[in-house]
């Protein structure tokens, strides 16, 4: 059982990173973004798309990251030309139909679990040290920083750079912060190409640990999701613990003979607990605030 | 009111008799005998190779004459792999089109949704990869392929008797509804062998393979059987130091693409459906690869289980004396004598039974310098190899 807590504990750092991107969406532009992950796989598969044909990898990762800014960077342009002035909950619903779209585009593009699989670089996989039975590689505390300073450096952006106060200001009063002079559109289609970029290189340094095909690498959404709810969606140190809290759980998950087979229910358990435990003061037809 | 209920109810009987007008036994007898089957060529399963091969068979046998005179005529629905359109494919195949059987189907629904529509239209259907469970467990339906019942007491067969390793392990994601199944195929090993799991677990997810690896490690194992994702499991395997322990792969692992994934120093086996379809010149194989070759068809397990269903099937047509119709070819394939078809390990055998799992054993290919190498010793059937 330790050792599969442990085990799971290694998992956490990719997790935290996945639900990190949907933070940092949620924060600089008010969207849920359930196309997230399939744009970051679509840029991630163009990168090994280009690295099959002999490409140099470091620059396939930038030609990748570039598509995948590229593609988030039109689907922020749509959202902010057609769907600006609706609800939070429209602008969710038009990531999901976009999910649906990329998924099957990817699916097409680059084939199925079997016959899509690819062997993504791996540069992080040595071994730094064992914990109990459970090797522990580089890529581990790769992911462990990469999550801790997108959480620092994100964190700063937001509160102490006037960057970070336009951004904020356009992601909770994107009209007003037209009126007082912000450049809302231009702005917003900036953060999602960054975010874009951001999540190909997630999906890149995860792939090795999470799966090497487009339908698993896109459907990571659902943990990503379920980590980024721990967060509340606010919280980026929150969120980084959820990627924590839910390796862990699935490590205790299947290491117990009785709860074995639910294994796969566990990000959807915490979702559904943490919602309940969110509205749990609401009071009917009270707003929701963010 | 009255008048409302007396449209509804002129209404329900137009459609009723509009239905049965509709309505065919595909018992006509004369002109093109017309073959149904439901493959998925959009959607998450995707095999439009099937159908191809399946016709490029028809048109040989058509170019030859046909079957008493009478040309095949295959017909071909998408499901792509929703429910509700596999569902409406049988319909129309067997009430509008007539079809009298189904032959090299591939759908990843058809069988768990159609099964009862076929037994009530006392239609058979021979398809070319049966893939849920209720493809090995229907009166009227028997796969060319092993499934994944016979094949997982062939790879834990392998692994005890062939390899001779005594810690066995297995790591399985298993469908909904076929745990049962499973669990008889480790019986059936068990019985077989005398030997039991050492570590078993069958809820494997997606995610991080990491803790399922570390449990296999903490036990012991010498060979796992395994059957999902292939790219995250052999590299975290790799990063574990699992590279003495023989991962034995089910046959939906056997792509091409898999192969280039798996790290040169680790070591993996996968169970095959038919002879191994890298190597053309294997038993069978060769007719197989002219077949696919001439047509423009691409080269993979799924093209051998269309070639097979679709000969078997012609075979069984070309007993039948009389008119070729919906009952006798069911009639034909309910007493048909097995067929030595050499792309398998067993005879094919339809039969009267309830359930039908004629294709037994599997032959096994190992990893090796990103592709399959072809191991000697032909196929291992439990119990008999």
């Amino acid at each position: 059982m330790v050792n599969s807590v442990v085990a799971g504990l290694t998992s956490g750092g990719g997790y935290a990173l996945l639900g990190l991107c949907v933070v940092l969406t949620y924060r600089l532009v008010a969207v849920v973004n359930f196309a997230m992950t399939a744009v970051g796989a679509m840029g991630a598969f163009v990168m090994v798309s280009l690295t099959d044909k002999g490409l140099n990898v470091w620059l396939a990762l930038v030609v990748g990251a570039l598509s995948a800014a590229l593609l988030s960077g039109l689907l922020g342009a749509a959202l902010v030309r057609w769907f600006s002035g609706h609800r939070e909950r429209t602008k969710a619903a038009v990531t999901v139909a976009l999910y649906v779209a990329l998924t099957a585009i990817g699916l097409r593009l680059f084939g199925g679990t079997s016959t899509g699989a690819h062997r993504f670089p791996n540069p992080f996989g040595d071994p730094v040290f064992t914990v109990g039975g459970v090797v522990v590689p580089q890529s581990v505390l790769v992911s462990l920083a990469f999550a801790l300073l997108i959480t620092l450096a994100v964190g700063l952006l937001l509160t102490r750079t006037r960057l970070g106060l336009k951004l904020q200001a356009l992601s909770e009063r994107p009209s007003t912060a037209e009126v007082v002079g912000i450049p809302a559109p231009l702005l917003a289609v900036g953060v999602w190409s960054g975010v874009g970029a951001i999540t190909m290189l997630v999906i890149v340094l995860v792939a090795p640990r999470l799966g090497g095909d487009f339908s698993t690498l896109a459907g990571l959404i659902s943990t990503a999701l379920a980590v980024a709810m721990v967060g509340a969606f606010r919280s980026l140190p929150l969120t980084l613990a959820g990627g924590l809290i839910l390796g862990c759980l699935e490590g205790v998950s299947s290491s117990l003979d009785a709860i074995q087979k639910y294994q796969g229910v566990v990000p959807f358990l915490v979702i559904l607990v943490l919602l309940w435990w969110r509205s749990r003061r609401e009071v009917w037809d009270t707003a929701h605030s963010r | 009111m009255k008048r409302t209920l007396m449209t509804a109810a002129a209404t329900a009987l137009a459609v009723s008799l509009t239905a049965a007008g509709c309505q065919s036994s595909g018992d006509s007898g004369k002109g093109p005998i017309k073959v149904g089957s439901i493959n998925g060529i959009t959607g998450l399963f995707q095999t439009p190779e099937v159908p191809k091969a399946v016709k490029a068979v028809f048109d040989e046998v058509n170019a030859a004459g046909g079957i008493n005179g009478r040309k095949l005529e295959l017909i071909s629905k998408d499901d792509a792999m929703d429910p509700s359109r596999s569902g409406q494919a049988a319909r129309e195949l067997i009430q509008s089109s007539g079809v009298v059987a189904l032959a090299g189907s591939s759908s990843a629904v058809d069988c768990g949704l159609n099964r009862a529509t076929y037994s009530k239209s006392k239609i058979v259907s021979v398809p070319a990869v049966g893939v849920d469970p209720a493809c090995f467990t229907s009166p009227n339906i028997a796969p060319v392929n092993p499934g994944p019942y016979a094949l997982t007491t062939a790879m834990l067969y392998y692994a005890s008797e062939t390899l001779k390793h005594d810690k066995v392990c297995m790591d399985y994601t298993v469908l909904p509804g076929s745990g049962g199944g499973i669990e008889d195929a480790i019986k059936q090993w068990e019985t077989l062998t005398g030997k039991h799991l050492t570590h078993k677990n069958l809820a494997v997810g997606q995610g991080d393979p990491t803790r399922y690896l570390v449990a296999d490690k903490n036990a012991g194992c010498q060979a796992v059987i395994y059957n999902a994702v292939v790219g995250p499991w052999f590299a975290q395997a790799k990063t574990q130091g699992m590279q003495k322990v023989d991962f034995i792969l089910a046959a939906n692992s056997y792509t091409d693409a898999n192969a280039k994934v798996i790290p040169p120093d680790m070591s993996a086996y996968a169970g095959t459906e038919w002879q191994p379809y890298t190597d053309p010149t294997l038993p069978g194989n060769d007719r197989w690869a002219k077949l696919v070759e001439k047509n423009g068809i691409q080269k993979t397990a799924f093209s051998q289980g269309a070639v097979m269903a679709a000969d078997v099937f012609v075979d069984v047509l070309k007993t039948i004396k009389g008119d070729i119709t919906r009952e006798s070819v069911t009639k034909a394939f309910k007493e048909m004598r097995p067929i030595n078809y050499p792309m398998v390990g067993t005879p094919y055998v339809f039969g009267p039974g309830d359930k039908h799992n004629p294709i037994q054993g599997s032959r096994f290919v190992k990893a090796d310098k990103g592709g399959w190498k072809v191991l000697p010793g032909g196929f291992t059937v439990p119990g008999k190899s």
